[in-house]
C-alpha cells in the first residue's frame, strides 16, 4: 500500500515538477526509512517553494531523522517566521530544544504548542516534563540544565544528552534507564521480555511519540528466530545480532528473560553501536537484579 | 565451482577464521553454490541463516528502518555473517577469530555480483 502510495506520489512529480506533491512524497520516504531519498526530493522541492512552510517542515522532520539538529532548528524557525503559531514547528522545536537542554524554550515552545492543540496528550506528557525538568535543574547545586539524568514518568521526551557521573543512581523511570549510557537521543534502548513487550527504555521518533512497543513486537522475533536456529547449528547460544538497515544500525542480545535491543543512526560506527550495547546491556542486568 | 559465484566465494573462503560460504535463496533456503570446508553443515547453515535474515529484514521494514544490508549473529563458538540482494543471501560462517570487519567489507561487495 505505502509502496503504492509512493510510486503514485513519484510519477505525479514526474508529470509536473512544480506540484507540491514533493511535500506528501517526502513525508511517505521518510516514514519508509528512505531518509536520504527522502532528502533529495525534500531539498528539490524546496528549491522550487522556498516560501511553502510545510515544506520547510518536512526538511526539519529529515533532518532530525538524520541527526542534523542545527539544520532541523533552522527550518523549523524558517515555519514559524512564515506561519507564526505553526504547530508543527513549536512541537519539534520544544522536543528539539528539551534535547539539548534549553528548558525555558521548550517550555515556551510546547506551550504554544500545545494551546493550539490542547487536546495533545503527549504535547501535555511533554510540557509536565519539561517543567519538572526545570525545577531539577533549578534545585541542582550546578544550576544547570544539562544536570538532568532521565525524565519521570509519563513522559514522551527522550533525555537530553548529559555524561553519566561514575556513580549515578539508576533513573528509577524504567523508560530513561538507559538515556545516560546512550547519550544521545537519536540511539535508543529497549530491553524487551520473552513476549516482546518493551520492560525498559523507549524509542522516540521525531514526532516526540513513543514507537517502543512497535518497534520491539517487530524486532523481537528475530531473536526467537536466532534461538531456534541456534539449537541446530552447533555455534552455542548466540550473544549479540547486529544488522544495518537503510536508516538505521540495529544490535540486539539476550537480557534477563528476553532481549536488549539497541538501534542507532547509519552514522554511527558499527563498533559503537556494539559498544552501546554492551553497556546497556551492564546497565539492563544491574537495573533486573535490584528487583526494581 | 562454476557458477558466477565462483569468484565471491573462492575470495571469501581465504580469510582467516572463514570455514564456508554460500549463496543461497532467501525464500527457500537451498544452496546455489558454496565452498565449505569439510565437517562444516552447510545445509543447515543455508537454510537456517536464510530464514534468520529473512526475519531480519522484514521486522527491520516492519519497524520502518528500510531494507537490511548486513547481518551478522556472534555465537558462543563463532559467527555467521548474512548479506542479501535480488532473494539470494551471500552466508559466511566462521570461527571466532575471523576478522568480521574485513569480512563485511568484502561481503558488502560481493553483493554487486548478485545484482
Amino acid at each position: 500500500m505505502v509502496t503504492d502510495d509512493v510510486r503514485a506520489l513519484s510519477e505525479a512529480l514526474a508529470a509536473d515538477p512544480s506540484s507540491v506533491v514533493f511535500v506528501q512524497l517526502g513525508e511517505a520516504l521518510r516514514r519508509r526509512g528512505q531518509v536520504e531519498l527522502a532528502h533529495r526530493v525534500a531539498a528539490r522541492g524546496l528549491e522550487r517553494h522556498p516560501q511553502r512552510p510545510d515544506a520547510h517542515d518536512l526538511v526539519a522532520r529529515i533532518a532530525i531523522d538524520r541527526g542534523d539538529f542545527a539544520r532541523a532548528r533552522a527550518e523549523w524557525e524558517t515555519v514559524l517566521t512564515l506561519a507564526p503559531g505553526h504547530p508543527g514547528a513549536q512541537k519539534g522545536l520544544g522536543f528539539l530544544c528539551f534535547q539539548q537542554g534549553e528548558l525555558d524554550e521548550a517550555a515556551r515552545y510546547l506551550g504554544a504548542a500545545l494551546a493550539a492543540a490542547p487536546g495533545d496528550a503527549s504535547l501535555a506528557a511533554a510540557l509536565d516534563t519539561v517543567r519538572a525538568a526545570t525545577s531539577d535543574a533549578w534545585r541542582a547545586p550546578s544550576g544547570r540544565a544539562s544536570a538532568i539524568g532521565g525524565a519521570p514518568a509519563g513522559t514522551a521526551l527522550a533525555a537530553p544528552a548529559a555524561p553519566a557521573p561514575p556513580f549515578a543512581p539508576e533513573p528509577a523511570d524504567a523508560r530513561t534507564l538507559f538515556a545516560d549510557v546512550l547519550g544521545d537521543a537519536t540511539r535508543t534502548a529497549l530491553l524487551l521480555d520473552r513476549d516482546g513487550y518493551v520492560m525498559a527504555g523507549q524509542h522516540v521518533g521525531a514526532d516526540g511519540r513513543d514507537a517502543g512497543a512497535d518497534i520491539g513486537a517487530q524486532l523481537s522475533g528475530v531473536s526467537d528466530e536466532a534461538d531456534r536456529a541456534m539449537r541446530h547449528l552447533g555455534l552455542g547460544r548466540w550473544r549479540q545480532i547486529v544488522f544495518e538497515a537503510e536508516a538505521a544500525s540495529v544490535a540486539m542480545a539476550p537480557g534477563g528473560d528476553g532481549v536488549l535491543l539497541v538501534t542507532a543512526p547509519r552514522a554511527v560506527p558499527l563498533g559503537f553501536v556494539r559498544r552501546l550495547l554492551e553497556r546497556s546491556l551492564e546497565r539492563a542486568h544491574r537495573w533486573l537484579e535490584r528487583g526494581t | 565451482m562454476t557458477s558466477a559465484f565462483g569468484t565471491v566465494l573462492t575470495s571469501l573462503i581465504r580469510h582467516r577464521g572463514v570455514t564456508g560460504c554460500m549463496v543461497v535463496g532467501e525464500q527457500d533456503g537451498i544452496i546455489v553454490d558454496s565452498s565449505l570446508q569439510i565437517g562444516v553443515n552447510g545445509t543447515a547453515f543455508a537454510a537456517l541463516t536464510a530464514s534468520l535474515y529473512r526475519r531480519a529484514r522484514r521486522s527491520a521494514a516492519a519497524a520502518g528502518f528500510g531494507e537490511t544490508g548486513f547481518f551478522e549473529l556472534d555465537a558462543e563458538h563463532g559467527r555467521v555473517c548474512a548479506a542479501g540482494r535480488n532473494d539470494l543471501v551471500l552466508v559466511v560462517v566462521a570461527g571466532e577469530r575471523v576478522n568480521v570487519g574485513l569480512v563485511r567489507v568484502e561481503m558488502l561487495k560481493a553483493l554487486e555480483v548478485l545484482s
